[in-house]
């Protein structure tokens, strides 16, 4: 902890003489943080004592191995328009989804449309058919913030655990790349307002050996597999869809010695798109309530009673609760956690070392400490949603002895 | 409104007490006595090994989990014990779902009940979904 208030000094001192030699021209300072005149920008090292967690969240990705169902059915006489099972992609692919979804509603030219479930996907579905005109009421035990959306890490991964390849069959990256790239258009129409829900920041990951992408070929050793066991066994069965999107969404790039802020022998940089959960949920329920949406609490127990709803068409949104509600079995959870720390508005980035990270965002600095062994696979199967305090700090003082080893290099 | 009209609308009115009445306590309901004490009693000992872990030792919830008692009434009161029985047995302890025996999820039930100010009585509550179908969630009235 001293040597971290220590680093916190010097990066100060060095932003500041940074700053004010910016104007004299050419300026070396060695190691962390230094404020160059032109390359890396300054960089506030995290604060990353245990004193500074105040939340841990633990949540249940909805992974559904076909991909999220978006298909439609009657149920007592009513339109049901599914959208759920968005695995670790719900915020990422939101708007995207909500876009096909309320399209199919629309199909059968509803006035007024019922949506079940307020998370993100169905908070995003019910202000997408108020954009198109219709009234829309929100039936939902919870609103938003106690949804599980809110127990995400908030960082933008559209691909993460969306889908198995073999059930989601051939036409299902198609799909995924027309939502992703729907919901980046529309995410880049909230950048910049207040209270900034979207926002982009640098991400650095930081290595003792060269970085390279990791593959995951298929164990021939491993012969179950999700059509067998009805899990998925290895991470060749996840469809990996983000290459398809590259040209839009930045890559990380290696740093040379030159610009690596951290005093490793390996750095790349990113920059990584980010949702600050209050912010986006406040604007979102403004505009749903702004444009005359109802809100009912409500808590369904079979699906037949979205037959006494007043609606024609509804949209159901319900996440991970769909594998009991509609009695889904192939929604599978993926148990993932993350600890909160005191938000530090100066930190505008995140670190990435090995099996851990945190990101730093407006509603708080995200740690997270994830098995790379494991991929996609980590969490597979896993209901607990109880979040584990030891790994959390794991994390914390991996990342602490980074910033401590960046500071002696500086030194 | 004429005399005919309000004899009209004083039967209409004790038709619906009737029915209010009806409805704090069915026929076939929690309040008269469908659950025993010992059944509760075995119920907190289930409870406080496989739910308090999330719910909480006074069933407080916590954020996102939900309290099992308070608004608890409004989400199961007014149905079939069956559905609150099958939602139990189906996808509680959330942490491994329908893990628990059928005589462990009426017992279970039965400490809900209690919970929420449903009175114990001499008879048992099945361990059956069918059985429970034909009994009602009463609400107990305002907590006063």
């Amino acid at each position: 902890m001293q040597q971290t208030a220590f680093i916190g000094q010097a990066a100060t001192r060095r932003r500041l003489l940074g700053g004010a030699l910016m104007a004299g021209g050419a300026l070396a300072v060695p190691g962390l943080v230094r404020g160059q005149v032109l390359g890396t920008p300054s960089l506030v090292p995290m604060r990353l004592s245990p004193d500074q967690l105040v939340d841990m969240k633990c949540c249940l990705r909805p992974l559904r191995a076909a991909g999220p169902n978006l298909g439609t059915e009657s149920v007592g006489g009513k339109l049901v328009v599914h959208n759920y099972g968005h695995g670790g992609s719900g915020w990422s692919l939101s708007w995207g989804s909500a876009e096909v979804a309320v399209g199919k509603a629309l199909a059968s030219l509803p006035r007024s449309v019922a949506v079940v479930g307020c998370g993100i996907i169905g908070l995003t579905s019910a202000v997408v058919a108020q954009r198109y005109g219709l009234d829309v009421t929100i039936y939902a035990r919870d609103q938003i913030a106690r949804t599980r959306s809110f127990r995400a890490s908030g960082s933008y991964t559209p691909g993460s655990r969306i889908a198995l390849v073999e059930p989601a069959g051939p036409q299902f990256p198609d799909l995924w790349e027309q939502m992703a790239r729907h919901s980046w258009r529309m995410f880049r129409t909230m950048l910049g307002l207040p209270g900034e829900p979207v926002r982009f920041g640098d991400s650095y990951a930081v290595s003792d050996a060269p970085i390279e992408r990791r593959t995951w070929p298929a164990d021939p050793a491993i012969t179950e597999s999700f059509a067998t066991a009805g899990l998925p066994r290895q991470n060749s069965e996840f469809a990996h869809l983000d290459s398809r999107i590259a040209d839009i969404v930045p890559q990380a790039v290696p740093l040379p010695p030159g610009e690596n802020p951290f005093g490793m022998p390996y750095a790349t940089r990113s920059s990584q798109m980010h949702f600050n959960f209050p912010a986006y949920a406040a604007i979102l329920l403004d505009e749903f309530f702004g444009r005359g949406g109802k809100f009912v609490n409500r808590v369904f127990h079979r699906p037949g009673e979205l037959a006494d709803l007043p609606e024609d068409v509804v949209i159901h949104a319900t996440g991970y609760a769909a594998r009991d509600f509609w009695g889904d079995r192939t929604v599978i959870p993926v148990r993932g956690q993350t600890g909160w720390l005191v938000p530090q508005p100066g930190v505008n980035y995140s670190l990435r070392y090995r099996n851990v990270s945190a990101l730093s965002k407006g509603d708080g600095i995200v740690i997270m400490n994830n098995n790379p062994d494991l991929g996609d696979m980590l969490g597979v199967g896993d209901s607990m949603e109880l979040p584990n305090r030891a790994p959390i700090e794991e994390a914390m003082a991996t990342l602490a002895a980074i910033f401590a080893r960046s500071a002696g290099a500086a030194a | 409104m004429s005399a005919r009209t309000g004899q009209l609308v004083a039967a209409l009115a004790l038709v619906a007490l009737g029915t209010g009445a009806a409805l704090a306590q069915s026929r076939g309901g929690t309040g008269t006595g469908r659950y025993t004490a010992e059944q509760a009693a075995a119920g907190a000992q289930v409870y406080a090994i496989n739910c308090a872990m999330c719910h909480g030792a006074r069933m407080e919830g916590r954020g996102e989990i939900p309290p099992l008692t308070g608004r608890f009434v409004a989400n199961w009161a007014g149905r079939p014990v069956a559905d609150l029985f099958a939602y139990v047995s189906r996808a509680m302890p959330q942490h491994a779902p329908g893990s628990l025996a059928p005589e462990q999820n009426a017992h279970l039930v039965a400490l809900l009940l209690q919970a929420n100010g449903v009175p114990a009585g001499a008879r048992e509550l099945p361990a059956d979904e069918a059985a429970l179908q034909r009994i009602t969630f009463d609400p107990p009235g305002p907590a006063l």
